[in-house]
């Protein structure tokens, strides 16, 4: 059983780098993970030349209907007064001046957490933050792709009667999928470490103040990143069995992400005990999980334990069903598609 | 049920239901090891729902299916089968070499040299590495082919396996059924075009509803049909006095002769018998029916259509 599952893996990745999907999903996990770091490397670099930046609204402008506008505080407080707005009244600028002298007590404290944020470990966290939503929705589309392909084209036909059995076949392309997740997330983090190196030596020294970050932190945030994959993998996994299709796939795997947190934002709002019943929503807990934001429906997110509970139950009911349903249904010719 | 007495397959009472609709009728089969099997009936009438019972991808609602005397859907067993299920499906975005290289990699099929030889075999050498989406509907048929012969399997169903070729493809694809119904090798053969059946068929098996209603050597399914063309003094008194006998099955009208239905070896008695009650017999022409007329007779329906007769 082992033995066939693992040459089964195989040759599902014998299959699977042969579709330019995947490469291309790739690229767009290191895209948006070298966005995330160059992001924070850029946003080190202005709070270093600026010293902090305020945002001088409309209504305090000498100039009506200017848009709303900036101003550094380094500007602000160098005493120059060819560095100072011209087209601020003198006090609205003292106000600015006395915000900034404030800030400025923070300052070291910030520039250390952005220049974490784009020199390792850290980057890792800063670009696992984006990556790990992002991965979500690629997952989604591949395992959709992947497993609905053999309903489209009609293969499963052809796979079954080679004698692999049904539940090996599901197994290894549930585990090649995983690898891929986990490879896929260490991979965009490898091109991350490079680039957290190019910025490190742009940026020169690190600024004083305290660094939090470690690499026990972006060990974790990886582990947390993959695991948060496997209950969307099981979901999308079981809509596309279900279905018998890579669309509807693909579909419910892209929409329930941001359906979800619609509905939560929608009827939270309307209704104070539907915040209780959205603790058990997926995506809810999957943010709860790695520790992410609550998205559009904000609130408090469910703890870390009780977010790996409710993500356990997803993984095993949802996958669990998927097997069921590819175990006990007849095999059709090709839906078309795929 | 054992494989012991040389049947490769054996099912007992197989039965598949949709619903209210019956695709599979209590189904007892045997197929004899060696030699190519053909298994024919109209469109729908449960020749692929039986195929697909057999290779595991359809579960029988009762009944019970067997190749080599174990369980028909077991992988173990289905690593000694080779199969092509109607249409052939393959990965669109994958060449016919990878395709074929796939199919025997998850199946543990032969040596990886296998792949060129049997491309070469059903004549795709040159077209191999081209992705198998740009494939004529002949060309996915030959890959369907070569894919069911990975692994050299001592069963090899193949459905309808010329359909898209052209003439000198259809000769082909004859020439390599017969070889490799040979040494020991069993072929199972569905297809609607009789004439290629009788062809390489050695024994046959028609399936009408769902249900079996003939099955044996073609030489003795035939025989069993054999007819005379008579004419006589008096047709009428004839076709009365002929329906009367035992071994006549029926007796037609068809185009001023009777068609008797009967053992072309009681010719003679015919003649006399007739004779006897004062009806001579102007002409007695034996008459050799094909597979086609054979089929189209015990079914009721066109092989091609599937329509019922007029």
């Amino acid at each position: 059983m082992i033995a066939n599952v693992a040459n089964l893996t195989r040759w599902e990745w014998f299959k699977l780098r042969r579709r330019w999907m995947l490469w291309i999903l790739l690229a767009f996990a290191i895209l948006f993970a070298q966005l995330a770091v160059w992001g924070q490397f850029f946003s080190y670099q202005n709070l270093q030349t600026t010293g902090g930046e305020l945002t001088v609204p409309a209504s305090l402008q000498q100039q009506q209907g200017r848009p709303p506008r900036t101003v550094a505080c380094n500007d602000l407080l160098s005493g120059d007064a060819a560095r100072q707005p011209a087209d601020l009244d003198a006090q609205v600028v003292a106000g600015l001046a006395a915000q900034c002298r404030q800030q400025a007590a923070t300052l070291p404290a910030r520039l250390a957490r952005a220049y974490q944020g784009f020199t390792l470990p850290g980057s890792v966290s800063t670009a696992l933050g984006i990556v790990q939503t992002l991965a979500l929705i690629l997952i989604a589309i591949l395992t959709a792709s992947a497993i609905g392909i053999d309903y489209g084209a009609g293969t499963l036909r052809s796979v079954l009667t080679q004698g692999v059995g049904r539940w090996p076949y599901l197994t290894a392309k549930i585990i090649t999928l995983a690898v891929i997740a986990f490879l896929g997330l260490v991979g965009a983090l490898a091109t991350v470490a490079i680039s957290s190196l190019i910025a490190g030596g742009i940026a020169g020294a690190p600024p004083g103040g305290a660094t939090t970050a470690t690499w026990s932190d972006a060990g974790l945030a990886l582990w947390k990143a993959w695991s948060s994959t496997l209950p969307y993998l099981a979901l999308t996994t079981f809509v596309t069995v279900f279905a018998r299709s890579s669309a509807a796939g693909m579909a419910i795997g892209l929409g329930y992400y941001f359906a979800e947190q619609l509905i939560v934002a929608l009827f939270s709002s309307l209704f104070s005990w539907f915040q209780n019943v959205a603790d058990f929503f997926l995506v809810r807990n999957i943010s709860g999980w790695v520790g992410g934001s609550g998205g559009l429906a904000g609130g408090a997110l469910p703890d870390q334990t009780h977010a790996l509970v409710v993500l356990a139950f997803y993984t095993l009911v949802l996958g669990g069903v998927a097997f069921w349903l590819f175990e006990r249904r007849d095999v059709q010719g090709a839906t078309g598609g795929g | 049920m054992s494989s012991q007495n040389g049947n490769v397959i054996e099912t007992a009472e197989l039965t598949k239901r949709y619903g209210e609709v019956v695709a599979v009728d209590h189904l007892t089969l045997r197929v004899p090891r060696g030699g190519v099997f053909g298994f024919l009936g109209p469109n729908g009438s449960g020749k692929t729902t039986t195929m697909g019972m057999l290779l595991g991808l359809v579960h029988p609602t009762s009944g019970e299916a067997r190749i080599f005397g174990d369980p028909a859907r077991h992988p173990a067993t289905l690593r000694r089968v080779g199969a092509m299920v109607e249409t052939p499906t393959f990965y669109p975005y994958l060449s016919g070499r990878a395709n074929l290289r796939y199919f025997q990699g998850i199946g543990r099929r032969g040596k990886p040299a296998d792949v060129d030889r049997l491309l070469d075999l059903v004549d795709l050498g040159k077209r191999a590495d081209s992705k198998y989406s740009t494939y004529s509907l002949g060309m996915k048929q030959r890959l369907g082919i070569a894919c069911a012969l990975l692994g050299d399997p001592e069963l090899v169903f193949l459905d309808e396996p010329t359909n898209g070729l052209d003439p000198a493809g259809v000769v082909e694809v004859r020439e390599l059924i017969r070889d490799l119904g040979r040494g020991g090798r069993t072929v199972v053969l569905s297809s609607h075009l009789l004439a290629e059946t009788e062809l390489v068929c050695d024994n046959v098996a028609v399936l009408s509803r769902g249900k079996l209603i003939a099955q044996g050597s073609i030489e003795e399914l035939l025989r069993q049909h054999d007819a005379l063309r008579l004419r006589t003094t008096d047709d009428a008194k004839a076709q009365a006095l002929l329906a009367g006998m035992r071994w006549v099955e029926r007796v037609d009208q068809q185009d001023g002769a009777l068609v008797v239905t009967a053992p072309q070896a009681r010719a003679w008695e015919i003649s006399r018998d007739l004779a006897l009650r004062q009806v001579y017999v102007n002409e007695l022409t034996p008459l050799h029916r094909s597979l086609e007329e054979f089929f189209m007779e015990i079914t009721g329906t066109d092989p091609a259509t599937g329509k019922e007769r007029s």
